[in-house]
């Protein structure tokens, strides 16, 4: 077993570091992200000020914890991102979901760990935000250990069960090989009920109520309710087991998804 | 497994096409493999495949938005067969040559082998296991190239794409390190180590891709028109490559393509399929003298004569002052008669016969010839 688990560490690890170098490849990317970046961090901040203009508090909320949440959610953003659609839509119009299926290695394993290494990479790649966030926005970092714990697992969760989730949308790839209109409509939804343009506590009942039950706010604005003190510490054992209960139903339903669509691939271009 | 196992071209002949169909050819061989199952002890073969099987639905619609818009509500679907029903058996050490024209079914069939494509119909078995059932432990031991699109990772160096084949397919350091020395040599790879794959030529990529398709030392090698767009030179780099893996290592190979002279080159047996059916399984030798039916015959000549009396079936294809060339049907006359009948009458310094060529035979057998063989 440790054996298995050894040489099980050592396949995906070499995937896993695989990661960084593809997205170093193109060092103009990182430059252009991070200019894009700051445009939007700078937007937001301007924009809540503005919405706090008229009132003290939003939803119980003053504007320094309604700032210290959105720019976290901007340093945070990576947790919500998932391209499996467009990567799924990309292998399949070129044919390489072929190799991909050839690969003596679990398919969906491959994809997580390859989505958790990215996370990572990511998440290297906002430290300028995060100085930014700091230095031109004054964002004070929480020094509670205890929240950042409840944060950290929340966010392993959570980015694990929008993982599933975008699994499940990004096999209907296989029936329709088309995925620009459902890749547009999953990033909107995604960047919108994830919790990063506004924190859930500012919506209305009903949308706040639609958004707990759908996925999407798993990733991000349930881990920093934690973090910018909105969710109490004290509440993360029941946040956990909710979102384990997100993780293991959406796991099954993924993976009952790919065994029926990768009956359907078909492999472009001969 | 040695090379040594591979049965002998006679175990391969085709059914006899006499006066047989397409289905009935096809037919045969299965029933002939249903009656006659190989002998207890013997090898188990590389591939199996029993009327295999293989149907695409297509979305019809009509044209313009209308058609669109209709489709929304009334999706109809063409039924497209890709393969229907073939069966082959491939021994341990074969080089086989896959070929057909555009849309025969030889990619598809190809992609039911590994395990891409599921068919609809029919059994497939690869070293004894079902390659879709059992992908993980199917794609240890076969290797595939899919000559348009790479299995490496486009951004990273070649070194770093092999590298973590490696790690993928838990090739031990010292024999990862030895094979890529050896693939380095013999594919001249060491420039390439360092370099991005999107940044190589179409004939660097297919040399790096046959290394990442081989470092694991896989039993059964599809190749999928792997020298499709390469100059000669490279053509020739990679099937002495291929030759060599077959040679020492007993690597199985499947090869499609359209360049029949990769054929020639490195498979003792060919199939031939024709819009999703066997038409031909045997060796190439016997493809040539069935179909080869004509031969040319090339004279050095001091002068050119004014006409020439040939012998029934033979005809000038080219008369040049130094150079005469004639072709025979060598059902109605031989080589030597031809010969005979030339130098009686022109003053022939040197002559030289040409053997069938594999690709003007394969376009006669596109072309109908074994319908019309069967009918007549």
């Amino acid at each position: 077993m440790i054996s298995y688990l050894r040489r099980q560490a050592s396949i995906y690890g070499a995937i896993a570091a695989s990661v960084p170098k593809r997205f170093l490849a193109f060092e103009i990317w990182f430059w252009v992200g991070l200019v894009l970046g700051a445009i939007e961090m700078m937007i937001l901040v301007f924009f809540w000020r503005a919405v706090y203009g008229q009132t003290a508090t939003l939803g119980g909320l003053s504007l320094d914890q309604t700032l210290t949440y959105i720019l976290l959610a901007q340093v945070f953003a990576a947790l919500a991102d998932q391209d499996l659609i467009w990567e799924f839509g990309y292998n399949l119009r070129e044919g390489l979901i072929a190799h991909m299926l050839l690969r003596p290695v679990g398919f969906q394993t491959n994809y997580y760990v390859q989505a958790l290494a990215s996370l990572a990479t990511r998440m290297i790649m906002q430290l300028p935000m995060a100085l930014l966030a700091t230095a031109a926005f004054g964002l004070r970092w929480p020094t509670d250990l205890a929240a950042w714990g409840a944060f950290l697992v929340s966010a392993l969760l959570g980015y694990t069960a929008l993982f599933f989730f975008h699994w499940i949308l990004a096999c209907l790839t296989f029936y329709t090989t088309e995925v620009w209109g459902l890749g547009v409509l999953v990033y909107g939804l995604t960047r919108f009920f994830s919790g990063g343009l506004m924190p859930l506590a500012i919506m209305p009942v009903w949308l706040r109520t639609l958004v707990l039950a759908i996925p999407f706010a798993q990733s991000l604005a349930i881990p920093l309710n934690f973090l910018s003190g909105i969710t109490p510490v004290a509440e993360a054992p029941a946040t956990w087991l909710f979102q384990l209960a997100w993780v293991i139903g959406l796991g099954v339903v993924s993976q009952l998804f790919f065994r029926v669509a990768v009956r359907k691939v078909t492999v472009q271009g001969g | 497994m040695s090379i040594d196992s591979v049965p002998s071209p006679s175990q391969f002949a085709p059914p006899t096409a006499g006066a047989v169909s397409y289905n009935e050819i096809s037919r045969s061989r299965r029933e002939a493999q249903t009656a006659a199952p190989a002998p207890a002890g013997s090898l188990m073969p590389a591939i199996e495949v029993e009327n295999l099987r293989k149907v695409f639905y297509i979305s019809k619609k009509d044209p313009g938005l209308a058609g669109a818009v209709k489709a929304l509500f009334r999706p109809r679907f063409d039924e497209k067969v890709a393969v229907d029903g073939i069966s082959l058996r491939v021994e341990p050490g074969e080089m086989v040559g896959y070929i057909g024209v555009n849309g025969a079914g030889k990619s598809t069939t190809i992609k039911m082998l590994t395990g891409v494509l599921v068919p609809t119909g029919g059994t497939v078995r690869v070293l004894g296991r079902d390659p879709h059932r059992d992908r993980v432990a199917n794609a240890r031991d076969v290797g595939v190239v899919f000559g348009q699109r790479s299995q490496m990772w486009w951004d990273l160096a070649l070194v770093e794409s092999l590298n973590l084949i490696a790690k993928i397919y838990e090739i031990p350091a010292a024999r990862y390190r030895e094979l890529l020395d050896e693939f380095a040599a013999t594919l001249e790879l060491n420039e390439l180590l360092s370099v991005p794959i999107r940044n190589m030529s179409l004939g660097q990529k297919m040399r790096a891709e046959l290394a990442a398709t081989l470092i694991h030392e896989p039993k059964v090698v599809y190749l999928d028109e792997p020298t499709i767009g390469l100059d000669l030179i490279v053509k020739e780099r990679i099937r002495d490559f291929i030759k060599e893996q077959n040679r020492t290592r007993g690597t199985t190979v499947i090869l499609t393509t359209h360049d029949l002279g990769d054929i020639e080159e490195l498979c003792q047996r060919v199939i031939i399929i024709d819009a999703g059916h066997i038409i031909f399984d045997g060796p190439i030798s016997t493809i040539k003298d069935r179909f080869g039916k004509y031969r040319e015959i090339t004279f050095e000549v001091a002068a050119g004569a004014a006409r020439l009396e040939l012998p029934a079936g033979a005809d000038v294809i080219a008369a040049e002052p130094r150079t005469l060339a004639l072709r025979f049907d060598r059902t109605q006359t031989t080589a030597s008669q031809v010969a005979a009948a030339v130098m009686s009458q022109v003053d022939v310094r040197d002559f030289s016969l040409a053997e069938p060529d594999l690709s003007a035979i394969v376009k006669q057998i596109y072309n109908g010839a074994l319908q019309e063989e069967a009918a007549a």
